[in-house]
């Protein structure tokens, strides 16, 4: 081996020693700045991603056009006899609301964001969003849709953040089922069959009384995530040696997923 | 010179391209993972103090990427610090470094201007990066689980690999001769 081919050995041990010898905190802010860096890219990488698909969604036949016209008269005329039933369930939704006070308990403070890139690895399950700490955003803010929970950020940089998705192992929700007394903690599988993750739930006691389609809400346990919020239904409940566990299907569709609201908190 | 800073610069870009690049349905979730294949090229081309460059830039980009940091809430200050990375910010760069030099013993065939079997082996590495990312996860979580999705995440990245291997050193090679790198030893050249 030649003598520089050893001196860059060195060099190299020493600095990967010197990487394993961060301590998290360190590691926090170089994962930060690495982030910070490489988001510029990733925004405008999104941005032609988008135009691409656009592009490519809007070179529709003829056929295709009739076709989806067809489709949205339909679907309009659908909509218009849903709506008048859904204006009295909405009055009764409010009355419902107010008296149960669910108002207050799920008013939070709402920042929008958009996912600018996806995780390439294998077995983590992140996002990355287009807010960071300029937008106000911290470490470990609950991130959620309309249709329920999403997840928490992790790295934040200045104009990006990376959010956990609760379908990645290490994101722990507390969680309740609806209409009982039962609580545990919502978490990732490690690998999923198919493109559709997994959740479950687990640490639940062995005679939980479970059916598939009870909703599942976070607890607010823990103070990150808060409570209320939808993380989806059961699929399946099964008993295990010490305690229940039960399968998940989550409310959000987290392989399509664009836009999301980060918590900043009540209002 | 350039064309080392031309592949540094690649891995970069490989990268980000990949973020954007969703996991393939049809062959169970499995990822196209370009920057590996960008650094087994690099491992061929250059000599072993270039290829722990890459290696270096490589793991460290995609550990600052992947890694996770576990955050608990201070009780006096209620502000969040960092308690626990989960898998440390380095271990890839030993991991591409390993595959690295396995591949920088393939060299000599390289040079003699065959490379059907670095693009093969490309795959096998890829797989190999994957698996060991597994592994390390389970060693830290803990629960081996081993089903046939597992595998199939594992080979149908190095699958992936394998197809675009050949493009990717098509490419690369292209550069070198435009920008007049010498992949492979003159000697060798006219020897042929």
């Amino acid at each position: 081996m030649r003598r520089y081919n050893i001196a860059a050995l060195v060099v190299f041990i020493f600095m990967v020693g010197a990487l394993f010898a961060l301590t998290p905190r360190n590691t926090q802010k170089v994962q930060s700045a690495f982030l910070g860096m490489i988001s510029p890219f990733l925004k405008t990488g999104s941005g032609l991603q988008q135009r691409v698909v656009a592009f490519h969604e809007g070179l529709k036949t003829l056929q295709q056009l009739e076709q989806d016209n067809k489709t949205l008269l339909v679907e309009n005329a659908q909509l218009r006899t849903g709506l008048s039933y859904l204006r009295d369930l909405e009055g009764e939704n409010n009355r419902l609301r107010h008296a149960l006070e669910y108002r207050e308990r799920a008013a939070f403070n709402l920042v929008p964001a958009r996912i600018i890139a996806r995780d390439s690895s294998t077995w983590w399950n992140t996002v990355r969003i287009d807010r960071g700490i300029d937008d106000g955003v911290e470490i470990d803010m609950p991130v959620l849709t309309e249709d329920g929970l999403v997840g928490k950020t992790t790295a934040v940089a200045g104009s990006s953040s990376t959010v956990v998705l609760i379908s990645d192992e290490n994101c722990k929700v507390a969680a309740t089922v609806e209409g009982t007394q039962e609580q545990g903690i919502v978490k990732g599988e490690r690998t999923s069959s198919g493109l559709q993750p997994q959740i479950s739930l687990i640490f639940l006691s062995k005679n939980a009384n479970l059916k598939p389609g009870m909703r599942v809400f976070s607890s607010g346990a823990g103070s990150v995530f808060p409570a209320g919020v939808s993380i989806g239904v059961i699929k399946e409940f099964r008993k295990r040696e010490l305690d229940g566990y039960a399968t998940i299907v989550p409310s959000v569709d987290l392989t399509t997923l664009e836009d999301v609201f980060v918590v900043f908190g009540k209002k | 010179m350039i064309f080392f800073l031309i592949v540094a610069v690649s891995l970069f870009f490989a990268l980000v391209a990949q973020q954007f690049i969703g996991p393939l349905p049809w062959l169970h979730g499995s990822r196209v993972l370009l920057m590996p294949i960008v650094l087994f090229y690099g491992a061929l081309a250059f000599p072993f103090w270039a290829m722990l460059i890459l290696a270096f830039l490589a793991g460290f980009m995609w550990d600052a990427l992947t890694v996770q940091i576990a955050f608990a809430r201070d009780i006096g200050t209620g502000q969040t610090v960092a308690t626990n990375v989960e898998i440390s910010l380095g271990w890839s760069i030993l991991l591409y470094a390993a595959l690295g030099s396995l591949m920088i013993g393939f060299r000599p065939l390289f040079q003699r201007g065959r490379w059907e079997v670095h693009c093969l082996l490309s795959g096998v590495l890829t797989s190999a990066s994957v698996l060991a990312e597994y592994l390390m996860i389970t060693l830290r979580r803990g629960d081996l689980i081993f089903t046939k999705e597992v595998w199939w995440r594992i080979g149908g990245s190095g699958l992936v690999a394998v197809v675009l291997a050949p493009f990717c050193f098509f490419i690369f090679n292209s550069i070198a001769e435009s920008v007049g790198y010498e992949t492979r030893p003159r000697k060798k050249k006219e020897a042929e």
